[in-house]
């Protein structure tokens, strides 16, 4: 492996113009593609996960909720799917958009505060995994389609923030996100309070959740909840299951003959079965 | 690193058919502090002589046994920020292939990757061999694992093994010592001894370090209260 050496850095340096820019999102191939689409050609789909998730500070902490449904457009492609993700012990992140990229940018930041604990000896801070995401998803000009709750409790306290798909965030007590956000919202405008206890708060992420999945269609399935309080990560998964599957029949399904419509009918007889001998000679060299 | 006349490796081979920069390296390695390592059946235990330079240096900001992933630990003989570079690169390979296969890596294929690292290292323009020889501790599904890398990439496998400055006595000792089913506890105190063999002054939690990995897949370090306890249980 030839290593790069600072005389081979000087070299480079005379064919600058051809290097290409470290880092962010490379335009080069958007000429390329617009002259495809006006061609005809369709660009590939990317599953949505068209989505409702929440996150709210309570007395000891942070509680994030999320719907279990993933969209493929109008097909329900996952009826459930997780959203809350790892990002360290005490931080969680919800992920609405593209379920690809709100996948891969938690993994990758999730790495990253693992590699910063090793040097730095200590629990992570939510404003790392913070300010990790925004830069990346800046630096991506909004084309890594991840909107983000996030979540944690460290030394500094409990903390909410949610990042929005070009690096934007904000910090707040109570957070939706998603198709179903605005459903979500209605419901914590309405019933929010400071100071709730852990067993309010659950309730009131549930109903906002639930309301997330029997009001948009983008939304559905089972409700993920997540309580992080400092010392203690909870993740309660389908903490409430409100769409079981209800029409399966005991008795099982038995289709009579001449329920279905016959239209053609065509037999072929098998070959009959020959029985080798069992006296073989053996396979000469 | 050199300047552009140094793309060729510095490493080259004598006509006696050996790689001198490689025996220097572990003639580093040789006057660097005493470390050993003793594989139990239901775990893995790492120690170190800790001597600081002064008595004024605080002790307490100095851990020379590291973590590499969350079951697997580290520890070196030589010189020290050879191995923070080392442990450094050891982390985000783990991280990677975690990211890729989403697995927690076994311990063998990160002592290969960072075996990996070091050979470079022997065979690169501009650059000099690593000088520490690593001992690397990790219970994996494969169970308990001790891995010493040498500074020419090489790895092996051990039961007990010793580096650094009393290897020879360190080595004759632990062979004595070492019986296939030691528990932990029973290590840790093999450990103790055999580092007391070779220590000047008075052993205590401050001036050593162990690091031990259970059944748990938990390495940790052990606080210098904890050490002192094993110390008088020996004593």
């Amino acid at each position: 492996m030839h290593v790069i050496v600072e005389g081979d850095r000087e070299r480079m340096a005379r064919f600058a113009a051809d290097a290409p820019t470290r880092g962010g999102f490379s335009f080069d191939l958007c000429q390329r593609n617009e002259m495809l689409l006006k061609k005809g050609t369709q660009l590939p789909t990317f599953r949505k996960t068209g989505t409702t998730i929440v996150g709210l500070v309570f007395e000891d902490g942070v509680i994030l909720g999320a719907d279990t449904r993933a969209t493929e457009g109008p097909i329900v492609a996952d009826k459930n799917c997780e959203k809350i993700h790892y990002m360290a012990p005490n931080i969680y992140c919800c992920g609405a958009g593209t379920a690809a990229d709100t996948e891969a940018v938690t993994d990758m930041v999730s790495s990253q505060l693992q590699l910063h604990r090793y040097a730095t000896g200590r629990e992570s801070r939510v404003v790392t995994a913070l300010t990790l995401l925004k830069s990346h998803l800046f630096s991506y000009q909004g084309h890594v389609s991840a909107a983000l709750v996030l979540g944690g409790v460290d030394i500094t306290g409990p903390h909410l923030h949610t990042v929005y798909p070009h690096g934007s965030t904000d910090t707040l007590p109570f957070a939706t996100m998603g198709s179903g956000s605005l459903a979500a919202m209605a419901v914590f405008e309405s019933k929010f309070r400071e100071g709730l206890t852990r067993d309010e708060g659950i309730k009131l992420v549930s109903e906002a959740i639930c309301s997330g999945i029997f009001n948009d269609l983008g939304s559905g399935s089972n409700v993920d909840v997540c309580v992080i309080t400092r010392g203690q990560t909870e993740y309660l998964r389908n903490h409430q299951l409100p769409n079981p599957r209800t029409y399966v029949s005991s008795r099982g399904y038995n289709f009579l003959k001449g329920h279905t419509e016959v239209l053609s009918t065509k037999i072929t007889p098998l070959k009959s079965k020959v029985e080798a001998p069992a006296e073989v000679d053996a396979m000469e060299e | 690193m050199g300047d552009s006349q140094y793309s060729f490796s510095l490493t080259t081979f004598s006509p006696s058919g050996k790689l001198v920069q490689i025996e220097h390296a572990l003639t580093a390695v040789g006057s660097g502090q005493t470390s050993l390592g003793i594989k139990a059946a239901n775990g893995v235990i790492i120690a170190t002589e800790k001597k600081l330079p002064s008595i004024l240096v605080d002790e307490t900001s100095v851990q020379k046994i590291q973590l590499m992933t969350t079951n697997i630990g580290v520890v070196y003989s030589g010189m020290g920020p050879d191995s923070r570079v080392l442990v450094r690169k050891s982390r985000k390979q783990a991280q990677q292939y975690f990211r890729l296969y989403k697995e927690p890596i076994p311990v063998t294929q990160l002592v290969r990757e960072t075996a990996a690292v070091m050979q470079e290292f022997t065979q690169s323009g501009g650059v000099r061999p690593f000088g520490v020889s690593l001992l690397v501790a990790g219970y994996d599904d494969n169970g308990p694992q001790l891995y010493q890398v040498d500074p020419s990439g090489s790895y092996f496998s051990w039961k007990a093994s010793a580096m650094g400055k009393n290897v020879s006595n360190a080595k004759t000792f632990l062979e004595k010592r070492y019986t296939d089913d030691m528990e932990l506890d029973d290590a840790v105190h093999t450990a103790i001894l055999t580092l007391k063999e070779g220590f000047q002054g008075q052993i205590s939690g401050k001036n050593i370090e162990i690091g031990i990995v259970g059944a748990d897949r938990k390495f940790r370090v052990l606080t210098p209260a904890e050490i002192d306890d094993y110390l008088a249980e020996v004593e």
